[in-house]
């Protein structure tokens, strides 16, 4: 920061601070106090009935799909800007361009270091990967997202009096399912329109699922049929029989390994950011005042962590998966 | 509300296999620290191998994050 913009905005933004600490604390104690959201772990449908596929039966528009569009809309307007920044034939990007810019370079590098000649091959996917999950991670801290949806008739939920706290701010309900409704004796859930994507195992698995694949495909393709015997390896079975008995063992371990990546990358990133919307959720409704801006933080740390660590290790494991045994160390020798 | 209380007692029990990953990730720092201050040259190589070996660690804290609220939440 320049010392001249500092020196006047520091003021300003001190009394700030203090105006919306106080707003907070008169809208939470007099006008609306936030309640527990239901927490559920599957995706919440927000249409009825959205397709109907003959093979895979009724689809609903859930709201961890309309985020995960909504992130997509995102990345699009980031690369036009980009792609306008980058014909514009200024070769110093500014702004938006220019962070970009800055983030693909540590990626390039980190990607370069570590996969070598495949690192063309395997730049798109660590990038991709990164930026989709980062974008989908800050999500979470936007107000509205988790909190602005329709209410909902259920079971057990919270009385409708507690939900709108009678004092005519309310979420966006639908009318004419509280109407409807006896107003006193229902209870009822807030079903948000955006819920983070992370926080659904379809969009976690689907993520594992295609950085899974694609490393098999790449070690396919880096190593030929060779590949595989990786997994089965029946080679050394007869001329050395004890040792190659061993080595079959370890293709088989190494299968599992492929699978137990799956869960771990799902299951790393959807409990990740599941439990820090959980954690937001219970911060905000015990101390509405102000602490929740400081875990507010800390989850913006967790999630660039977590969207580096996918991507990081998507580009490790494809890494991994196109050197052969014996080009390991030759590389090695090289960069050394 | 029997079944509600042994989910509790069940979701704080999962929760005691996070104790391994915190020791896990103690040495994990406490290593890649001395290396950095051995040579800081290396800072950047360790600081990445670290925080891949830190992923790895955690995820088995998230395992026992993800059991206890799938029992809390599901079912």
């Amino acid at each position: 920061m320049e010392k001249s913009s500092k020196k006047w905005r520091y003021g300003i933004n001190r009394w700030l601070i203090l105006l919306f600490v106080i707003l907070n604390i008169f809208f939470v104690y007099y006008v609306y106090y936030p309640v527990l959201p239901h927490i559920a772990l599957p995706a919440e449908n927000v249409s009825q009935q959205f397709l109907s596929l003959p093979l895979f039966g009724d689809i609903y528009l859930t709201n961890t799909l309309i985020a995960t569009l909504i992130a997509d809309v995102i990345l699009i307007l980031i690369a036009i800007a980009v792609n306008r920044a980058v014909k514009s034939g200024n070769l110093i990007p500014k702004g938006l361009p220019g962070a970009i810019e800055a983030i693909l370079e540590v990626i390039n590098n980190l990607t370069e270091t570590t996969a070598g000649k495949w690192s063309k091959n395997i730049f798109p996917f660590f990038a991709t990967i990164t930026l989709l999950v980062l974008i989908v991670n800050w999500m979470e801290l936007i107000p509205g997202v988790d909190s602005i949806g329709r209410l909902e008739h259920v079971e057990h939920g919270h009385p409708i009096t507690e939900v709108i706290s009678g004092s005519g701010i309310w979420p966006l309900l639908d009318e004419s399912n509280v109407e409807g409704a006896d107003v006193q004796e229902g209870e009822f859930n807030l079903i948000p329109f955006v819920r983070v994507a992370s926080t659904d195992l379809n969009f976690t698995v689907a993520l594992a699922l295609i950085s899974v694949t694609m490393t098999q495909v790449f070690g396919f393709r880096a190593l030929g049929a060779t590949y595989f015997t990786k997994f089965v390896n029946v080679g050394g079975i007869f001329r050395r029989p004890v040792f190659g008995a061993i080595d079959f063992a370890v293709g088989l371990l190494e299968l599992i390994s492929e699978i137990s990546k799956l869960l771990s990358f799902s299951f790393r990133l959807f409990g990740n950011i599941f439990a820090g919307s959980v954690l937001l959720f219970v911060i905000g409704t015990l101390i509405p005042v102000f602490v929740q801006s400081l875990f507010l933080g800390l989850e913006f740390f967790v999630g660039l962590i977590q969207a580096l660590v996918f991507g990081m290790l998507t580009m490790v494991f494809m890494a991994q998966a196109t050197q052969g045994h014996g080009e390991h160390h030759e590389e090695e020798e090289a960069h050394a | 509300m029997e079944v509600a209380a042994a989910r509790l007692i069940g979701a704080g029990l999962a929760m005691v296999g996070t104790i391994g990953a915190g020791i896990g990730i103690g040495m994990l720092v406490n290593g890649a620290v001395q290396g950095i201050a051995r040579n800081p040259d290396a800072s950047g190589d360790v600081q990445t191998n670290m925080i891949l070996g830190i992923a790895f660690t955690e995820a088995v804290a998230i395992y026992c994050l993800v059991v206890a609220l799938l029992i809390l939440f599901v079912g």
